[in-house]
């Protein structure tokens, strides 16, 4: 398994700061000074107040396959270009602080417990769509491996590939909080709108979820790692600023 | 104050402190919001998605999405705690009884002859106008925030559409209010008024 990449916290910054001049938006440092102080000032509290509200065992709601909103799902990816997975030789990983570490074929992951859900995929962006996504619950394949009790996030790794700007290849990431990936309607998705899961919403596995925003879930998982605390890099967007519990 | 025999000639207006702190915090608060939400809007305008209108950068607070949505959770802190001790003072102070439109202001209104009986009538109503449209704005925006824990709000409005719609209408209907509620204290009042709601 490949460990989080490392590195510190003044090369964070100055790396997201980068990246948003170069997105082309423009601004003076004063006003990201500005939003980085309330982020600091507000995000714990809001962190704290999303994790009170938050139930493992509240389900999100339901909807009927009437309501499936298929236009609506809007594909929204970190670079221009899709990854394309050969289902045949894929392999899931899941390692890090677990008793028994596997690696998975798309064929051992679809005889695992299998649920069916449509729920309201919301995206930080505003939009919303109604969307069916059928896979593995994350739950269960936390059952199977065994996190050890000291574990208290998910780290997810994507083959989607990116360069910084000096050309170096890094990879998609994310990082779950443990309890958000007990709640059963969390899945390691395969299948969108009752068909096999396209490959630019993420074949041939992708984290689907009601209870946390778009951007949190990741597409073309290839490795899950159990973590003890959140790694230096926790996530794509959140490495750029965005909220790291991103609940809803 | 004592009987004067050299009535005639109004006091000026006084304000209690907590009231103005209210009012200046409510202020601040209130644009901070609107131009954070805003730049949110932009992300995926609720009118036309990413092909529809977007609002001019001067509006925007936030410089990017994330930026607009920091600026936007910080001041809804803000926003909210201070319309709820609002709600305490109010409250407590009895000042609810007096303080809102009545029966007797919607009379003046519809048939009152005293031009300044009737300008007075109507800044009430505006005033008393405020707090729902206040409010929407914090249960909408509360259920766009947490639409799984607080899924009564979303349940409430029907669709998600409907809900990013009403939430946004809270804009255009706080800022009419805010330009009526100025010109209504500047006739009632005049500036003496409108001064000590903001200083001394």
């Amino acid at each position: 398994m490949h460990s989080p990449i490392r590195i510190g916290r003044r090369k964070l910054i100055q790396l997201s700061g980068l990246s948003l001049l170069l997105a082309g938006c423009g601004r003076g440092t004063w006003q990201t000074q500005i939003e980085q102080a309330l982020y600091r000032a507000s995000d714990p509290l809001n962190q704290s107040f999303e994790q009170l509200l938050f139930s493992s065992q509240r389900l999100a709601r339901e909807y009927k396959p009437s309501e499936i909103q298929a236009q609506q799902l809007l594909i929204n990816t970190a670079e221009d270009s899709t990854p394309m997975i050969d289902p045949a030789t894929y392999r899931l990983k899941v390692g890090g602080l677990v008793e028994k570490p596997v690696e998975l074929s798309l064929e051992d992951i679809r005889k695992l417990p299998y649920r069916s859900e449509i729920i309201n995929h919301v995206c930080v962006e505003g939009w919303a769509a109604i969307v069916q996504w059928g896979g593995l619950p994350l739950v269960d394949l936390l059952k199977v491996v065994q996190p050890k009790p000291e574990a208290r996030y998910v780290f997810f790794r994507s083959v989607e590939g990116l360069s910084d700007p000096s050309g170096n290849a890094y990879g998609f990431y994310e990082t779950w909080d443990l309890a958000s990936c007990v709640h059963p309607q969390t899945l390691l998705a395969y299948e969108k709108n009752n068909s096999p899961l396209p490959a630019e919403n993420g074949a041939p596995i992708r984290l689907a979820s009601p209870i946390k925003l778009g951007y949190k879930q990741i597409k073309w998982v290839t490795e899950i790692a159990l973590l003890a605390t959140l790694p230096e890099k926790v996530g794509y967007w959140i490495d750029f600023g965005y909220e790291f519990y991103g609940g809803l | 104050m004592t009987a004067n025999a050299m009535p005639r000639k109004a006091a000026a207006p006084k304000q209690a402190l907590a009231a103005k702190i209210f009012h200046w915090v409510n202020l601040v608060s209130l644009f901070a919001m609107m131009g954070s939400g805003l730049q949110i809007y932009n992300a995926n305008p609720v009118f036309g998605g990413r092909a529809g209108y977007h609002f001019p950068d001067f509006l925007l607070l936030g410089g990017w999405l994330a930026g607009g949505r920091h600026w936007h959770f910080f001041f809804m802190w803000v926003f909210g705690l201070n319309l709820l001790w609002y709600g305490i003072y109010v409250f407590a102070t009895r000042r609810w009884k007096n303080r809102y439109v009545a029966s007797n202001d919607i009379e003046a209104i519809r048939k009152g002859r005293n031009p300044k009986r009737r300008n007075y009538a109507i800044h009430r109503l505006i005033y008393t106008a405020f707090i729902p449209v206040l409010l929407l704005a914090l249960l909408t925006g509360l259920g766009m925030y947490k639409p799984v824990q607080f899924a009564w709000i979303a349940n409430l409005f029907g669709t998600w559409e409907t809900l990013r719609i009403v939430h946004f209408t809270t804009i255009p209907s706080v800022l009419a209010l805010m330009v009526a509620h100025s010109l209504l204290a500047l006739n009632v009042g005049d500036w003496k008024l409108v001064r000590s709601m903001f200083a001394s």
